[in-house]
């Protein structure tokens, strides 16, 4: 195996390394640092592909894996290892990170060397999280991720960018801590933060939680999760943040950011506390279905082109937790799928919309109309990524919001009546806003003379466009490389399942002995 | 047996026009139109030559119905979306109609759009629909079909809105988009419940499965899952084919360029959802309810647009209207069980139709653009080959023997007449909806060809199209000829041939037990052909003679406003929806309540920071004062007997 | 049967870090005729500092002086602490005096007597020897607070901290002589199984709580830090959030640890007043516009935090396995707080300048380009303080949550997330200060010369301390949780 076996701890690290040799290396030239900062991710990336060969289709558990111990009180492990499920998360993470570096090569301007260290730290701190297999590690990586990323919108937001950045950190932070609390007591009860042994534990009945402890555990995660997916009512967060933040730290945020707190829901929420997700399943949907028109509504009439793509985020993120609280095989795959695709649409969304705050410096949609006759490239790649966020069939966006309401319409048919509304709205809304920004005839002169795509710029729509196409038409690809995992949490969810199916294996290739031995030792209690 | 070359690479027929799309698509706005319209028209046509060699495979091989599963599209747990395409005697009549007529309306479109910005857009939209709807007609299983179905409706969205510059053809292509979105909604539902059911999209499987003895027929009135699911679908197909009460995008839709209403909004897409509902029938035939439902809103379509068509004065929409009228007729057939007359009907129509629409481009063309019948008049001199044409398609639509539609129509009312269940009333309402047919399509004629023209001949320069537009015509005006004939030798005894071929598929029209059919259909025919007769006099009488334009009042100005049915949904549905969005959802909800909460929780606890900063007075003695509380305080804790964590150690 | 002269010996050696502080004290004053240089005088107090810590080496372990004190590794803990948190400070204030010329060798006498208190205090086995701790520690700091003369707050503040100081030290006194009434002994050990239900002698711990809550700044006893904190030199608020408070809680762990008594007792009262702590300091710390008057604050927030672990080590005091990580939590949380918060007053007391003028936030603007290094710095040891992964002030906040949750104090965990959430507010908006303001008006001259040598030394090494145990608390914890560190009276 490439490096070794220390493929993932490589993954995670050397953006670190590379934030850290542009912090010494020459910080002078600006372009040196842009085109260091590229390949870096680039390599990056490349080296995250690595990753897709070694998940072996239909196999339970991680791969991968690395085990290591590094505090010991409270034991806390390095463990980090990957499964269908945060394999296609982190490539998606490395692929817009590289994306992020080339979209701001015009549209930023100063303290350039902080800005790129602070995007791969950023990519450092999400990388971590999807692949942390110690819910302590976790926990850290999800922390870690936090300043950056208020960094990055405080330092090269737009106007209001320090009440974003504040509100971004707060909102966040009062989950996290409170996850925190609920990780330690989980900690007290298992003696462990050890991901598997601690589901291994609770399914073969080593550790029993009682009913009260069980949902206020569940609580506790799901609040965090919950307000980073963000779940309606806490998404205020996001309008400001993505609005406020540079292109890039929408992109980030949009496309993987928000993926953690659902993430987080799937191997956490579910594996751990199976009835009490089951308990809260109906008020979750019910949140998730109020999100997806609510979010599609108010999207619908926002004045700001990005407020109104921040909205969409809410709608489509709704799509997702309903996906993965209607307990059903295909409706889970669809929601990881949805996650995939929406980090690609909805990215490629920020891009343009960034590419055209580059060139009209406003985000107003009555600045831009009949932006068609200047840009047409533009134009044809906007509509292209709108139609996909909108679930066109063949394009990204289609497979996962249709299997998501397949598979949620076998549970409960009424849900996916109510959610299916969105598949309308979010029509309503993106060619709403695409007919004002693009079509008909110029209506500001300022606008007739500006600059279709570059190079660049093509490049990297041209990227998006082909992960769009491919994820249309070639989902298997992806589908039968998580369908292991997501069948593995429908059967955590019910025990009684867990002996047919047999149990999620834990194997730790090398001096992994000691997550065994704590499970041993707490058996023995 | 013979090798089935295009028959096992059926993906052949759809992908051609995909990558002529691609290629214009790409590359073609630095090409001239030349190549452009050569790439288009050389996708479309060897498409078409697949399409007809793999009917003759088809045939060849002798089977009745191929099937082949090329890959995985979506898989998911049990379930499995699969790029299938499967061929049979409907497929044949679709494929056939959707690539000849689509190569005809091609070529007709290098004339007509010759002198258009954007030459190579058109052409590279065009393409690509023909690529969705070939999808949705070589679809095995309702995933892949929704592909064709969604496809289609995009590409009629950037074709109506191919004037971009023009609002209301952008308005009127979102429009069309976001009502077939409504109609798909309940298509989607639909799916998931088949899916629900039968654990299966794929049609085989599905009807199979439907087909199995086991499988009751749910009674008039009653709504079980098949009622509900076949319900669901035809609201899918009331969005598609613009039926009551989702019609109201089509004749928006003729914004788009005149080849685009022939190809699209007449001859093919709109078709979809009856060949939806005919693809379906197996499970139709579960539920008389669903099939009730769909013949009354058919017939109820048929005879309501056709008032409207009545007074419109603009040339296209009349035949917007005549359109979703006579898609009305296609859903009274299914409706009535006598899919295969529906389908036959579906096809005589995409060749009328098609052609009505391009002689009107060529009248506009002629005209310079001019739509409004009341400025044209007395150009029947000036262009023959075009009036002919059109005469012949208008013959046709009335219902005229020996002409297309006259079989095709007879062939419904004449279900109609027969179904149990207020069949008569269906058939008055669908004669009636003859009579206004043939009215209003006479009125066209004589507006426009005959009487004195009133337009102004300086400014106007009235002048015959060329070849490459008027071939085509020639070309559709023998299809809308001769196109019926096949059912000819019914009338004299024989067998309906369309019927026969499409039976294995369809199951046969034949109203069992029913003696003397045959003369029965005779004197139907003959009614028919009365009331076809009957509108062309009155519109004879009316506008032969030289008419001006009337002000318009009373019943008049209802139709001439469509019943105010648009109207209506602006300020039942779009209006308050907006204005709720707006100023309840965002501006009170979002920001006022919930973001309010968050902020209020904030300056809260900065208003607590500023009272705890408040004591601190900088007074010395103040603060002794602070201490010696605090020391009560702790005493108070300590001799306090509830604290004691022995009695009180639960609650912390 | 040893003679007097060894017992004597002995005794000595069981004192050493404590005698070679005092030492060197004294040296500094009969030095300072003769030492003209600052730096020097510097030097010698450093290798005090040094020198007194490093003794421990050589210290006896065990109670000495007949049981008035007892040199346990707890207590050794804590002399490296103070130890290292005098030398920091000495090396800090190097350039304060340099700035504000004031007179080296007092004070860094003062600080290093100041630290013979607290040494005291920590190993103190006698109610009676830990007054007298208290005291020095205490007296030296009164004057501390009130060294520069010519400075109308600093002398407002000494007086006011002198008053409540022995306003409070009453109290602890009057304490002491209620226990004693009631057992006849002060000794800790003797009192460890006093009969818990006498009333005489809950009033007296109840006072000697008063007595060291004051000290430590728990609320309602806050109430004189922050002008203290504000008004005194901030060489000298760093040692007073530092130095005094972590000893005097080693102090207070040590009596409740051993009189079974006071933990019944206690339990609720360090509930309520953790409670309180927090709040009253988080909620103080978010409306101040002075960054030192923010830290005060803020280090009342912390003595909150810490009274958290009280609570629990309270409550827990009977499992043995639940109580060590308790005290590790403790000691750990205390030690990484004196070190963050000795880094964090060291920069203040830099950007501060000659006079201490630039103390706002407003100030702080666009620091984080004018003086990059001390920006980083001062977000380290704040992103610490706000208890951020790879920080010490991390690991601090998650031992004391292990231990309330051990304990099963759910609600008491709760209400310090919350807290915590508060407090990134204020540490972040400084944060957000330096990086994402611009400086408004005219930079003074002197706003963007960087640290000094000695500051920068202690800043970094502070750093690089708060960085090491947020990466490896290991290593300190395997010290605090090893046996030999269990409170020799267990």
């Amino acid at each position: 195996m490439a490096l070794n076996g220390h493929l993932l701890t490589f993954l995670i690290f050397f953006p670190a390394a590379g934030a850290l040799a542009l912090l010494w290396l020459r910080g002078d030239d600006e372009v040196w640092i842009r085109r260091f900062a590229l390949v870096v991710s680039l390599v990056e990336f490349v080296a995250s592909l690595l990753m897709v060969r070694a998940v072996t289709i239909g196999a339970n558990g991680y791969s991968l894996e690395e085990f290591s111990r590094w505090i010991s009180a409270p034991a806390i492990n390095y463990h980090l290892g990957v499964d269908g499920i945060s394999l296609f998360l982190v490539i998606l993470t490395t692929f817009l990170t590289s994306i992020c570096v080339l979209a701001s090569w015009k549209g930023v301007h100063h303290r350039i060397k902080e800005f790129h260290v602070m995007l791969l730290l950023l990519e450092v701190g999400v990388v971590g999280v999807f692949l942390s297999l110690d819910m302590f590690l976790f926990f850290l990586f999800w922390e870690i991720m936090l300043i950056p990323m208020a960094f990055l919108i405080g330092i090269w937001g737009h106007d209001r960018r320090i009440y974003a950045a504040i509100k971004f950190i707060l909102y966040t932070m009062a989950g996290s801590i409170l996850m925190l609390v609920g990780i330690i007591w989980l900690y007290n009860a298992t003696g462990t933060f050890d991901l598997p042994t601690i589901q291994l534990m609770l399914h073969n009945g080593q550790i029993v939680l009682s009913e009260r402890t069980e949902v206020i555990l569940f609580l506790a995660f799901f609040i965090a999760f919950a307000i980073k997916v963000p779940l309606f009512p806490l998404h205020t967060w996001l309008p400001d943040a993505h609005v406020e933040a540079p292109t890039a730290g929408s992109i980030i945020l949009a496309g993987v950011l928000l993926k953690m707190g659902t993430y987080g829901m799937i191997r956490f929420c579910l594996p751990l506390f199976p009835e009490a997700s089951r308990r809260a399943a109906p008020y979750v949907a019910a949140l998730a279905i109020i999100g997806i028109i609510y979010g599609a509504l108010v999207a619908l009439v926002q004045p700001n082109l990005k407020k109104l793509v921040a909205y969409s985020s809410v709608s489509h993120l709704g799509f997702v937790v309903l996906g993965i609280f209607a307990f059903r095989e295909i409706s889970m795959q669809g929601a990881v799928y949805q996650m995939l695709a929406h980090g690609i649409s909805t990215g490629g969304l920020f891009l343009l919309v960034g590419m055209l705050h580059d060139r009209t410096h406003t985000f107003e949609i009555s600045e831009y109309g009949g932006l068609c006759v200047p840009m047409p490239r533009l134009a044809a790649f906007f509509l292209f990524v709108a139609l996909s966020s909108m679930g066109l069939p063949m394009l990204n966006g289609f497979v996962g919001e249709f299997l998501i309401l397949l598979g949620t319409y076998q549970a409960h048919w009424h849900w996916a009546a109510w959610a299916a509304t969105g598949v309308i709205l979010s029509a309503c809304y993106l060619l709403w806003s695409y007919q004002r920004v693009f079509f008909g005839a110029v209506t500001h002169e300022k606008n007739r003379e500006l600059k279709d795509t570059s190079a660049r710029e093509n490049s990297m729509l041209w990227a998006l466009a082909v992960v769009i196409l491919w994820m249309g038409i070639g989902s298997p690809f992806f589908t039968r490389r998580f369908a292991a995992p997501c069948k593995t949490v429908i059967e955590q969810m019910n025990p009684n399942l867990m002996h047919e199916a047999g149990l999620p294996r834990i194997s730790v290739p090398h001096n992994g002995q000691q997550a065994m031995d704590a499970t041993e030792r707490l058996a023995s209690r | 047996m013979p090798t089935l070359l295009i028959l096992n690479h059926l993906w052949i027929i759809p992908l051609l026009p995909l990558l002529g799309s691609a290629i214009n698509g790409l590359l073609g706005w630095k090409w001239p139109n030349r190549i452009v319209h050569s790439v288009a028209l050389g996708a479309t046509g060897l498409s078409f030559a697949c399409a007809l060699e793999a009917v003759r495979e088809f045939f060849a091989s002798g089977q009745q119905f191929f099937r082949k599963e090329f890959f995985d599209w979506i898989v998911a747990g049990t379930f499995r979306a699969g790029f299938d395409l499967q061929f049979d005697q409907l497929t044949v009549v679709m494929v056939l109609v959707v690539t000849g007529v689509g190569f005809v309306i091609h070529i007709y479109s290098t004339g007509y759009m010759a002198h258009e910005e954007g030459y190579w857009r058109f052409f590279s939209y065009l393409n690509l629909f023909m690529f969705f709807m070939l999808i949705l007609v070589l679809a095995a299983n309702y995933s892949l079909l929704f592909v064709g179905w969604e496809g289609v409706g995009l590409c009629s969205y950037l074709l109506i809105g191919f004037y971009y510059l023009k609002k209301s053809a952008t308005d009127a292509g979102k429009k069309a988009f976001i009502v077939n979105r409504i109609g798909d909604f309940g298509f989607m539902l639909g799916m998931f419940l088949l899916y629900r059911t039968f654990h299966s999209l794929d049609f085989q499987t599905l009807f199979d499965a439907a087909s199995k003895p086991g499988v009751a027929i749910e009674p008039l009135g009653q709504f079980g899952t098949i009622t509900i699911a076949c319900l669901l679908l035809f609201m899918g197909a009331t969005g598609k084919s613009a039926q009551l009460p989702l019609y109201v995008w089509l004749p928006d839709a003729m914004e788009g360029p005149t080849p685009v209403s022939a190809l699209i909004h007449a001859a093919t897409m709109v078709t979809a959802g009856v060949y939806v509902v005919a693809r379906s029938h197996v499970l139709y035939m579960h539920t008389p309810t669903a099939m009730y439902v769909v013949a009354i809103v058919g017939c109820a379509t048929a005879f309501f647009a056709a008032t409207i068509g009545v007074v419109k004065s603009d040339i296209k929409k009349v035949l917007a209207y005549s359109t979703v009228s006579q898609l009305g007729y296609m859903f009274l057939a299914c409706g009535v069980g006598a899919f295969g007359a529906g389908i036959f009907h579906l096809m005589t129509h995409a060749f009328f139709k098609a052609l009505l629409f391009l002689s009107a481009g060529s009248v506009i063309h002629s005209m310079g653009g001019e739509q409004d019948m009341w400025k044209m008049g007395g150009l029947y001199s000036k262009i023959k080959i075009t009036f002919w044409c059109m005469m012949i398609a208008t013959i046709a639509i009335a219902g005229f023997f020996p002409f297309a539609a006259f079989f095709s129509k007879d062939a419904i009312l004449f279900a109609a007449f027969n179904s149990e269940h207020g069949g008569k009333a269906l058939y008055a309402v669908g004669l009636l909806a003859a009579v206004l047919t043939s009215f209003y399509m006479f009125r066209l004629i004589w507006l426009t060809f005959f009487g004195k023209n009133r337009y102004d001949e300086h400014h106007v320069h009235v002048h015959e199209s060329p070849l490459n537009m008027t071939i085509p015509l020639m070309i559709l005006a023998f299809l809308s000829l001769t196109g019926g004939w096949f059912a000819l030798p019914a009338l004299f005894g024989g067998k309906d041939y369309f019927s026969e071929f499409v039976a294995p598929v369809l199951g046969s029209g034949e109203i069992a037990g029913l003696e003397n059919a045959h003369s029965l259909e005779l004197t139907l025919s003959g009614v028919a052909m009365v009331a076809a007769a009957l509108g062309l006099i009155v519109a004879w009488r009316m506008y032969a003679k030289d008419v001006r334009q009337g002000k318009s009042e009373g019943l008049h100005k209802i139709l001439y406003n469509k019943y105010y049915v648009d109207e209506l949904y602006q300020a039942a549905v779009v209006g308050p929806l907006v204005w709720i969005s707006q100023n309840v959802l965002w501006k009170v909800v979002d920001v006022g309540v919930i973001d309010g909460a968050v902020n209020g929780i904030a300056s809260g606890t900065t208003a607590a920071g500023d009272t705890a900063r408040h004591q601190q007075s900088g007074n010395t003695r103040s603060y002794a004062v602070w201490v010696l509380v605090g020391v009560v305080v702790v005493f108070a804790i300590i001799f306090w007997p509830v604290l004691h964590p022995a009695l009180f150690g639960g609650v912390r | 049967m040893e003679n007097l002269n060894q017992i004597m010996l002995r005794n000595v050696f069981h004192v050493l870090p404590e005698l070679v502080w005092c030492g060197f004290g004294v040296l500094l004053m009969l030095l300072q005729p003769f030492l003209k240089s600052r730096q020097s005088l510097t030097f010698v107090a450093m290798i005090g500092a040094a020198a007194g810590t490093l003794s421990t080496f050589f210290t006896l372990l065990g109670s000495g002086f007949s049981g008035l004190i007892t040199f346990d590794t707890f207590s050794l803990f804590f002399h490296w602490l103070v130890g290292l948190v005098a030398f920091l400070v000495i090396l800090g204030s190097d350039s304060y005096l340099e700035r504000e010329n004031l007179d080296a060798a007092e004070f860094y006498a003062l600080i290093l007597f100041a630290t013979v208190g607290m040494g005291v205090l920590a190993s103190a086995q006698e109610l009676l020897t830990a007054f007298i701790g208290l005291e020095m520690s205490s007296i030296a700091s009164y004057i501390l607070a009130g060294y520069r003369r010519d400075s109308i707050k600093a002398s407002e503040s000494a007086v006011k901290y002198f008053l409540l100081g022995s306003f409070a030290t009453a109290f602890f006194l009057y304490g002491i002589a209620l226990v004693y009434g009631v057992t006849g002994s002060t000794n800790l050990m003797a009192l460890a199984d006093a009969s818990p239900n006498s009333t005489l002698l809950r009033l007296g711990l109840t006072l000697i709580l008063v007595g060291l809550g004051f000290k430590v700044a728990a609320a309602p006893f806050q109430i004189w830090t922050p002008d203290v904190y504000e008004g005194a030199p901030t060489p000298v608020t760093a040692l007073l959030s530092a130095g005094p408070k972590a000893a005097t809680f080693a102090l207070l762990l040590r009596i409740f640890s051993t009189i079974h008594a006071a933990t019944d007792f206690w339990f609720w009262v360090f509930w309520i007043l953790a409670v309180l702590t927090m709040f009253v300091g988080n909620l103080g710390a978010i409306v101040q516009n002075n960054v030192k008057r923010m830290l005060a604050y803020s280090s009342i927030a912390h003595a909150g935090y810490t009274l958290v672990a009280f609570a629990a080590v309270t409550f827990v005091r009977t499992d043995p396995d639940a109580v060590a990580p308790a005290y590790a939590a403790i000691l750990f949380f205390l030690a990484s707080y004196a070190l963050v918060s000795v880094g964090t007053f060291t920069v203040v007391s830099e950007i501060g300048g000659q006079g201490e003028r630039y103390l706002t936030y407003d100030d702080y603007a666009g620091l984080g380009t004018r003086q990059p290094f001390a920006a980083a710095a001062l977000s380290l040891f704040l992103l610490s303080l706000l208890g951020l992964p790879i920080t010490a002030g991390f690991f601090g906040k998650l031992y004391i949550f292990t231990a309330a949750i051990k304990s099963n104090l759910i609600w008491l965990a709760v209400l310090m997330a919350i807290n915590s959430v508060i407090g990134a507010y204020y540490y972040f908006r400084l944060i957000v200060v330096m990086y994402m303001r611009e400086y408004k008006g005219t930079l003074p001259a002197d706003a963007s010369k960087g640290l000094s040598a000695t500051a920068a030394m202690v800043v970094t090494v502070a750093a690089l301390i708060t960085l090491y145990l947020g990466l490896l608390p290991n290593h300190i914890l395997g010290i605090v949780l090893s046996q030999p560190l269990m409170l020799s009276a267990r």
